[in-house]
């Protein structure tokens, strides 16, 4: 299609590279040392992968779980159980059921088996608790852990009770764990840098902004939630095959916090962060490890026996990270990523015509035997048009809006103007379907739209804006505007070409590479309109776009709008309460104050009309100007 | 029906002695959104100090021990959650998972890993005969101790100017601040109110079981985090309910689950905010928190 990309394939090559060459003198270092060195080495790589496993949840979610060592555990429990031998499980295990107790699997079956099994339990437990609240899912997740202990601990007859398991074959050597932790880093990345990976990012920038976009919350947070379970799954498999050996508290609230700090160290955002995290801590808890059983220092300082030690090492590195340096020894970002991007996209040139977002993939409001979206041009049929009616709306006793109706047809650009408190916003929410009105319909093209969520409007074709900017700050502002796609359903590499549509056309070739974070208020703005517009949206809905901006960036910003706006041949209802702005962008303004409509015209007739002028300048200006 | 009063009554003073803690927890995430882990450690410490002070007269072992949780909780506050306190609630939690692994442990490599036992009253332990029913003291205690720490809080809220001050934080702290309440002074305080909710708890605890461990504070702090999620993120009220509800359901589940499933009984506690958030995200009462507003 085009050769636009999200990164330089330097970029790319550096990020896959660097971490699993680290992957690979952590090999070579262990494979050279002693036995105890080596077995350090391989139980460290499989702490790697489910610290990756946590990297692909917490890192791109922006939660907190503090449940998936609760999967670390079961996997582990899967595979030592259906490899132990049979006399052993006999003895450890004597209720296992038959096929498992003699299954004698092949370790890498056991494994695999251990990866589908861990998938599947974290795509059971997140089912209920991804649609829980940000701050929720940390303590569900939590509970979970320890309803998972509970039932390993005592359990006797099944999983050998919490005196464990012995005799678990020890099957996994430097070089297989090595492997898998490679090609967990692959996975991580390939996720990070998926469609879905972006859209879960984007939750974590913002989440409003991101329903605004079509995203599901709760769909993307399970989604990787199951992915985390998996590779943390695998993690525990190794470990148990490793050593041999395995009781509830492998797994548990010290793991939790161990894994927890190497990924937090590392940078939580980052992939190659999760591997840095996890060697150093690593090396530190070793370290104090030693210690724990005494030790001398050059013969001066000697320090006896101190359980905990390495465990109180592990508490002040994660506080001091907390506290001094939040985003990691990474920084959040990916080795490709480091110093300024010098790199440019090649082909950031606008195509004629503007690349069409065909939904694929998403199940559209069904619309009978309509046309399909898209085809129409210019003014739409009758039909064709954001309509609402009779719209009431009261927090508490106040009552916002009155029994608005407007219409927003295909293809127009409609004025919403009205003062402060006039009931603009709320009925942006309304229509956005961010707010449940108390009275009224709201219909899409013929199909009522009542109660849909923010983000199947958007997947249906109903962008918006709000009055904030809502930048994705992580992302770059190619990536930011490529997510608008990749949530309503466009595939990758469609997304990214239409994104580098749309900041073309926008005039913002130069903001393409740079995180969002760091650009200038007016650019952030210009960088939410150009995401509602990747989304294809049939309507938008641009709430005070030059709000915040200054008297030259909004002339700007509005130049801009009236060129794209033929461009996107959308309906656009634009709301502000600048009178001017909207005079020059809309052929047909309605006036609201108080939440009822004051009048709906040409802005000529708006003018003129005293009870506009009185809604906004008060009676008695009114009454002077008549004098 | 004596057996059932009886399972009441043990159950009233569980889900009160859990209903001091969701408070604990509680009243520092109304003023600064900040789910504490540590609480569980701050429960911990007050407990250790009952076994450090154990050759002193129980009363002035209990004096200590509200000394010590309060002091703990205050400095944890300076050293480590003053620096975070304009970080997400994400990295909040986080930062009170270390303090809470620093804490534990530095006990750990102190005294020891393993369980001490800690001497109580005798009559403590004994029980009361009123009428069919004997109740154990320490029930009396549990409730009698409640009922005493709601109207101290009660009367501390909405009778003292610091109480408002804590209110008005509770509600809005940016606004609360711009309008001249200190925020150092008022986080401190809430503090301060948690740590000795936490030693509270810790006797309790101690004259339960009669002894104390680095762990003990684990199940305490998720007992916690599970009530107040039931009860709704930062109501007062939410928390209490939320506690209450946990420990009837714990103390009936323990009177009347079948042999071969008792041991399974936190498991199917700590079950139960799940399925409740089914049903109800934002928790029994009030709105949903955490959740980003348009």
């Amino acid at each position: 299609m085009s050769g636009v990309r999200l990164r330089s394939r330097s970029s790319l090559g550096v990020s896959l590279l660097v971490p699993l060459a680290l992957i690979a003198l952590t090999m070579a270092v262990g494979a050279n040392g002693t036995p105890s060195l080596r077995d350090t080495v391989t139980l460290i790589l499989c702490n790697l992968i489910i610290v990756l496993g946590l990297q692909v949840f917490i890192g791109n979610s922006g939660v907190y779980s503090f449940g998936q060592l609760g999967f670390a555990s079961a996997g582990a429990y899967t595979a030592a159980l259906l490899t132990l031998p049979a006399a052993f499980a006999a003895l450890q295990t004597p209720a296992l059921p038959h096929p498992i107790a003699s299954a004698q699997l092949d370790p890498l079956l056991a494994i695999l088996a251990a990866a589908a099994a861990c998938g599947l339990l974290a795509a059971v437990v997140g089912l209920p608790l991804m649609r829980t609240s940000t701050l929720a899912i940390p303590i569900s997740t939590f509970a979970f852990l320890i309803v998972f202990y509970n039932v390993i601990s005592n359990w006797d007859r099944m999983t050998g009770g919490s005196g464990g398991l012995v005799s678990i074959p020890r099957t996994t050597s430097i070089e297989s764990a090595g492997l898998w932790a490679a090609a967990a880093v692959v996975t991580a990345l390939a996720f990070k840098w998926s469609a879905r990976g972006y859209r879960l990012q984007a939750t974590r920038e913002d989440e409003v902004a991101a329903r605004s976009l079509g995203i599901s919350v709760t769909g993307e947070r399970l989604i990787a939630f199951a992915l985390s379970g998996m590779l943390c799954g695998i993690g525990g498999a190794l470990a148990a095959h490793q050593s041999g050996v395995l009781n509830p508290t492998t797994f548990y609230f010290g793991a939790t916090v161990t894994t927890v700090t190497m990924m937090v160290v590392g940078g939580s955002r980052s992939v190659f962060g999760a591997v840095l995290g996890t060697i150093a801590v690593s090396t530190v808890n070793e370290v104090l490890r030693n210690v724990e059983g005494g030790a001398h220092f050059l013969g001066v300082v000697s320090i006896g026996r101190t359980p905990g030690l390495a465990a109180i090492g592990v508490g002040l590195i994660l506080l001091a990270t907390m506290i001094a340096m939040p985003d990691g020894l990474s920084g959040g970002r990916e080795t490709g990523e480091f110093g300024r991007p010098r790199w440019l996209p090649g082909e950031l040139r606008p195509r004629d015509p503007v690349v069409r977002i065909d939904r694929t993939g998403v199940a559209p409001i069904d619309r009978g035997a309509e046309p399909p979206p898209g085809t129409a041009n210019g003014s739409g049929t009758d039909r064709e048009a954001l309509r609402a009616e009779r719209i009431s709306v009261a927090f508490g006793g106040l009552r916002v809006l009155r029994g608005v109706d407007l219409t927003l047809r295909r293809g127009e650009a409609l004025g919403l103007i009205g003062p402060n408190g006039a009931g603009k916003t709320t009925l942006v929410n309304v229509l956005s379907g961010f707010l449940a009105p108390d009275g009224g319909t709201v219909n899409l093209d013929g199909i009522d739209v009542g109660g849909h969520s923010p983000a199947r409007l958007a997947r249906a074709g109903l962008s918006r804006t709000f009055q904030a900017a809502l930048p994705f700050p992580h992302l770059s502002g190619l990536e930011s505007v490529a997510v608008g796609a990749m949530g309503v359903g466009v595939g990758r590499r469609r997304a990214v070409a239409a994104a580098a549509d749309v900041l073309e056309r926008l005039g913002m070739r130069e903001q393409a590479m740079l995180p969002a974070g760091s650009l200038p208020p007016a650019s952030q703005r210009l960088l939410g309109v150009a995401r509602a517009f990747a989304t294809g949206p049939r309507y938008l809905l641009l709430d005070e776009p030059a709000a915040g901006l200054s008297e030259t960036e909004g002339e700007q910003l509005v130049a801009i709008l009236r060129d794209v706006l033929v461009d996107f041949g959308c309906g656009i209802l634009l709301i502000e309460h600048e009178m001017s702005v909207v005079m020059s962008l809309c052929p047909r303004v309605q006036v609201i104050d108080d939440g009822v409509t004051l009048r709906i015209g040409s802005p000529a007739e708006v003018q003129a009309d005293p009870a506009v002028v009185e809604a906004y300048l008060g009676s008695s200006y009114l009454a002077a100007a008549n004098a | 029906m004596t057996e059932l009063v009886q399972n009441l009554i043990d159950a009233l003073a569980l889900g009160s002695l859990y209903a001091l803690i969701a408070l604990g927890v509680t009243v520092i995430y109304s003023v600064m959104d900040m789910m504490n882990f540590a609480h569980g450690e701050f429960i911990m410490l007050s407990a250790y100090a009952l076994y450090v002070l154990a050759g002193l007269p129980f009363a002035v072992a209990v004096g200590g021990a509200l000394v010590t949780g309060v002091l703990i909780a205050i400095a944890a506050e300076r050293v480590a959650f003053r620096p975070v306190r304009k970080a997400d609630m994400s990295a909040q939690l986080v930062t009170s998972l270390a303090v809470a692994t620093i804490l534990q442990n530095v006990v750990m490599a102190a005294v020891d890993a393993r369980p001490k036992s800690v001497a109580t009253p005798s009559v403590i332990s004994e029980s009361t005969q009123v009428g069919a029913i004997s109740v154990p003291n320490l029930e009396f205690l549990t409730l009698g101790l409640t009922a005493v720490v709601l109207v101290a809080l009660g009367w501390l809220l909405y009778r003292t100017r610091a109480g408002l001050a804590m209110r008005a934080a509770a509600e809005n702290f940016e606004m609360a601040r711009l309008l001249g309440v200190r925020a150092d002074r008022v986080i401190a305080l809430s503090f301060a109110v948690s740590g000795a909710l936490a030693a509270v708890v810790g006797v309790l605890l101690v004259m339960q079981t009669g002894q104390v461990s680095p762990t003990m504070g684990l199940t305490p702090v998720l007992v916690g985090f599970v009530a107040v999620t039931i009860g709704g993120f930062g109501k007062m009220f939410g928390a209490v309910l939320g506690g209450l509800l946990l420990g009837i359901v714990s103390s009936f589940l323990g009177a009347y689950l079948p042999e071969g499933l008792a041991p399974f009984r936190d498991a199917i506690v700590f079950s139960l905010p799940v399925a409740i958030l089914i049903f109800r995200p934002q928790g029994l009462l009030g709105a949903a928190t955490g959740e980003a507003r348009v």
